[in-house]
């Protein structure tokens, strides 16, 4: 037997150990049975100075069929788990879609009858409830979700045992970051530094301007919304292997918030962050005080919209984000109304961002 | 009348316009003015009747089903009344309606006057009728005179006399019956069963579209809910309803009333003189006799104010009236009499709410095709309210009723609206009623849009008012000697003066009264939902431990079924049987082996503990379910 097989067993045995309990509960003591689930969100987000990101209170949610609300719920979380340990026993990994459809199927009789999932989004909590309940990642399960990161620059990953030197000469692609991250090995590391951008498409303006081997820096996105695997590869670069990580999103709440992801965690994962999170990254920008500093154009300045305005007001009000630099960014950015993407740049040229913008900035904060 | 010279002068009109035609370079022409005919005008404008196109045969469905009603409750019969709706002749459109009823009868001399001549009705007077105008039967008379050449069929039969035949059609052009036949019936040939009666059969040219089709079934059987003390036998190509007779009960009929002094007009202060002509009456005793609410001394203060003289009281002329009028607008009286008006009743309308008629159209396919046959459906709701207001709309006395039939073999949502006892089935959406159900808040139900929507989800409904997800049908009536309309139409009731305000204190009121019920009702539901819930997700609960782990399945289902049972509670054991396939307890004993060993002993403890708490609330069950029983019932009478 492998290592991993043994960990598949662990695993396996937390999910028969569940549902040993829930048959118990039915069989032996005859009460309705409940699963004792961390509670994620707002409410039990605890910021620990300690470990300087979000983590997980110390409230839990009863889920048991008590509630015809509850019913469906319990039965999507045993299902999954079930599955879950097929998968393992299996030795076989999945998507979290792929998850979505080997547990699809429909619930009641012909006069009504409904589906039991009323989309992935349901599945997709389900797998969450499972990490909660084994305590272990889903990653650890086998279940990934479909590669979107983006790396480029000196860097050889190693997947399964082939080599990918992400060092690509021809400045013309980057390699997606793998999700199955039990999988991935970083070999090698011969950057100086770290940078992550919101989007691939600023990503790639960068790449092309020769930015990687001017400076010796990795380029990473997450494309967005960053998913778990773009998250610990930032990670293990700062604490492993020792790089510094600075971070660029656009000028707006979300992207403020999508650079923070990184850094200090968020409600959603806050059980995971311990994996997820790299305190140590320095969000630099594009702050809205650069739309001024960098005098962006009137016309490539963006009015906020009503969402922003409440995404900012509700950021305001978060315990964790009451340092001086980001209620000082935030009001000015309450006060002028105005966002700006990182793409603004090119309205001074195509070369401007790579060039003068972010150079300046890595400079100010001694990274360069 | 000098209809035949009128006809004479527009023809010798239309000729002279032709030869000033002729002669283009005088463009000028002379302008005839000619009097029309009552039953042309009618006839010219049948929309003002409500005679068009699609609507003629609903129209007519209509004005002889009020008519009969009318006939048979002005003498308190208990009516029955025949409908028949036949297609004649499908390639010209000709369709044979005919209805008969055991009301009073017309007498023979009236008749052809009666059927024929527009703006002759007995209804002349300030009461709360059905019809008003004595266009209706008139109006099927001249359509059948105008469109087919035959006559209209009457058997009538009074209190006094023998039962008498007519064949009539309207002269159009004068307003006049043609009698072309009448006879006295012998026994053998008679139409009429009872004492007296009526009965008219016209041929009519007319399309019936599927709608309207459903409006006329509509008509019928609504017409059933409010007047549940009637016997109505519908019949069509397509098959025979009868709705019966479900109380010998009949509300007591309306009275003439004098008219309110605020509603003084020169006209009818006019008409009173008139009244008393050659009477030697004052004016002062004039205005006391005629007008409600006004005492003697009430009627020399007016006249006092208008600063009249005495004199005959035909004496005074138009500018010396209107000062009377002007006075009796600005004076406070005593609010209008209301009981001259004749509501359904909470005994009636109840009946009526409780063995609601539903007219079923069936898809009969035989070799030839497919055919429809026509059934009808009593619905029996789970509980009924009733609540009424009297109230004063612009001095008109009004009485508001509002009734509710909740759940049982209702299956959704449904507004009734009904005026002076006739259902009102176009314009719902601009009518005072829907503007009283928006406003009327269900949380005076003691329940929640929440609730509604999580138990009611399945209910396709595209309305964001949550009381449409509820199987509830709301009724209005409203009974006034008029009615505020909004349109000439006559189907939708306008927001006039405090109407509206009563409508909603009724529905309120209504609420509140159900509200106890209609949360039990929820609730029963809502367990049942429960209980489907858990019957559907049990299988996928054991079925994903039994994969993961050696476990009975069968032991493991039939626990957790008897452990879903008992969650839902006691009060439920009834539906629960019902639901969820009976379990034997006894069969159920300790736990797999494999999975206990090490506490094996602690088991059997805890099992037979299990046991008794499951005999204690089977127990519970048995005590409980006769009192729902018994409440059930009290709620059906």
């Amino acid at each position: 037997m492998t290592i991993k097989d043994k960990r598949h067993q662990e695993i396996t045995n937390k999910i028969r150990k569940i549902m040993k309990n829930v048959g118990d509960d039915i069989l032996v003591e005859g009460i309705m049975p409940t699963l004792e689930i961390p509670k994620v969100g707002y409410d039990n987000t605890v910021w620990s100075d300690e470990k300087r990101m979000l983590t997980i209170g110390e409230k839990t949610v009863q889920i048991g069929p008590n509630s015809s609300k509850r019913i469906p719920t319990f039965a999507q979380y045993l299902v999954m788990a079930n599955a879950i340990r097929k998968l393992l026993d299996e030795e076989m990994e999945s998507t979290i879609r792929g998850m979505y459809y080997a547990t699809l199927s429909t619930v009641g009789d012909e006069k009504n009858q409904q589906k039991f999932w009323s989309g992935q989004d349901d599945s997709d909590d389900a797998i969450k409830a499972i990490e909660l309940l084994t305590n272990v990642p889903r990653e650890e399960f086998s279940v990934t979700s479909k590669p979107k990161g983006m790396i480029s620059g000196p860097i050889t990953l190693s997947v399964g045992g082939d080599l990918i030197d992400c060092n690509l000469g021809s400045k013309a692609t980057s390699q997606l970051i793998p999700t199955n991250i039990r999988d991935l090995e970083i070999v090698k590391v011969k950057a100086d530094f770290v940078m992550v951008v919101e989007k691939d498409t600023v990503l790639n303006n960068i790449r092309k301007s020769g930015f990687i081997q001017k400076y010796n820096a990795i380029l990473l996105t997450g494309s967005g919304e960053p998913d778990r695997a773009t998250r610990m590869m930032v990670k293990m670069l700062n604490e492993k292997w020792k790089k510094p990580v600075v971070i660029f999103a656009d000028a707006d709440p979300w992207g403020l918030g999508i650079a923070l992801r990184y850094k200090i965690g968020s409600e959603s994962l806050s059980y995971d962050s311990d994996r997820l999170v790299t305190p140590n990254a320095k969000v630099l920008g594009m702050m809205f005080s650069d739309i001024y500093e960098y005098n962006i154009p009137k016309v490539a300045r963006l009015a906020a919209t009503p969402e922003d305005m409440n995404r900012a007001n509700d950021m305001k009000k978060k315990p964790w984000l009451q340092d001086k630099r980001w209620r000082k960014e935030l009001n000015l950015f309450l006060e002028r109304k105005e966002k700006c993407e990182l793409d603004a740049f090119f309205k001074y040229g195509f070369k401007y961002l790579a060039d003068t913008y972010l150079p300046n900035k890595l400079r100010e904060a001694g990274v360069i | 009348m000098t209809s035949k010279v009128t006809t004479e002068v527009l023809e010798k009109g239309t000729r002279q316009t032709k030869t000033i035609l002729q002669l283009p370079q005088k463009h000028k022409s002379k302008i005839y003015y000619n009097k029309k005919a009552e039953s042309e005008f009618f006839v010219d404008n049948s929309a003002l009747a409500g005679f068009t196109g699609e609507r003629i045969l609903y129209m007519s469905v209509r004005e002889l089903i009020e008519n009969s009603l009318d006939s048979c409750e002005i003498n308190h019969i208990l009516p029955v009344i025949h409908l028949d709706l036949k297609l004649l002749d499908p390639l010209n459109d000709l369709w044979t309606i005919s209805c008969k009823d055991n009301g009073i009868g017309i007498p023979s001399e009236k008749v052809p006057v009666a059927v024929c001549s527009f703006l002759t009705s007995g209804k002349y007077v300030e009461k709360q009728q059905r019809g008003l105008f004595g266009v209706g039967l008139k109006m099927i008379a001249a359509f059948s005179t105008k469109d087919t050449d035959h006559p209209l069929k009457v058997w009538s039969k009074s209190e006094e006399e023998s039962e008498y035949y007519f064949d009539l059609r309207t002269d159009i052009g004068t307003n006049k019956p043609i009698t072309l036949f009448k006879k006295n019936v012998k026994n053998d040939e008679s139409q009429i069963d009872g004492n007296s009666g009526f009965k008219v059969q016209a041929i009519l040219r007319a399309k019936l579209s599927p709608v309207t089709k459903n409006k006329i079934y509509d008509y019928i059987s609504q017409t059933s809910i409010v007047n549940p003390y009637a016997v109505i036998v519908f019949e069509t190509d397509e098959g025979k309803v009868t709705f019966k007779r479900r109380t010998e009960t009949m509300p007591s009929p309306s009275k003439e009333v004098l008219p309110h002094p605020s509603d003084m007009d020169l006209k009818t202060l006019k008409k009173a003189i008139l009244n008393f002509m050659n009477q030697k009456t004052t004016l002062q005793g004039i205005l006391s006799s005629s007008f409600q609410k006004m005492s003697n001394e009430k009627a020399k203060d007016i006249i006092n104010r208008a600063g009249l003289e005495a004199k005959p009281a035909d004496q005074y002329d138009e500018h010396e009236l209107i000062k009377v009028v002007n006075i009796c607008k600005h004076t406070k009286f005593q609010s209008p009499n209301t009981d001259h008006l004749s509501p359904i009743g909470e005994k009636i309308l109840t009946v009526g709410m409780t063995s609601e008629y539903s007219i079923i159209q069936n898809k009969v396919t035989t070799n030839s095709g497919s055919q429809t046959h026509l059934t009808a459906k009593i619905l029996k709701p789970a509980l009924t309210a009733y609540s009424s207001r009297i109230c004063v709309v612009n001095n008109r006395p009004t009485i508001v009723e509002c009734g509710i039939a909740y759940g049982g073999d209702i299956p959704s949502f449904r507004l009734y609206r009904f005026a002076n006892k006739i259902p009102l089935l176009y314009d719902e959406g601009s009518d005072v009623a829907r503007e009283v159900i928006s406003e009327v808040g269900i949380n005076k139900m003691g329940i929640s849009k929440k609730e509604v929507k999580e138990q009611f989800s399945n209910v396709e409904t595209k309305s964001d008012r949550t009381v449409e997800y509820l199987p509830i049908h709301i009724f209005f009536h409203i009974c006034s000697t008029k009615i505020p309309y909004k349109t000439a139409g006559k189907e939708s009731i306008a927001s006039e003066g405090d109407l509206k305000k009563y409508m909603k204190s009724c529905l309120s009121d209504l609420y509140r009264k159900v509200s106890a019920q209609i949360r039990r009702e929820l609730k029963i539901k809502e367990d049942e939902n429960k209980l489907r819930l858990y019957k559907h997700y049990i299988p996928f609960i054991v079925n994903a431990i039994s994969e993961s782990i050696k476990i009975d399945t069968k032991k493991l289902t039939s626990a957790f079924q008897i452990l879903a049972e008992k969650y839902v509670g006691g009060e439920l054991s009834n539906i629960t049987k019902q639901i969820l396939p009976k379990t034997d307890q006894k069969r159920i004993e300790p736990v797999n082996k494999k999975i206990n060993t090490s506490k094996r002993s602690g088991n059997e403890n805890k099992l037979s503990k299990f046991d008794t708490r499951s005999n204690i609330s089977k127990q519970s069950n048995k005590i409980s379910s006769p009192k729902i029983n018994i409440s059930r019932k009290n709620r059906k009478k």
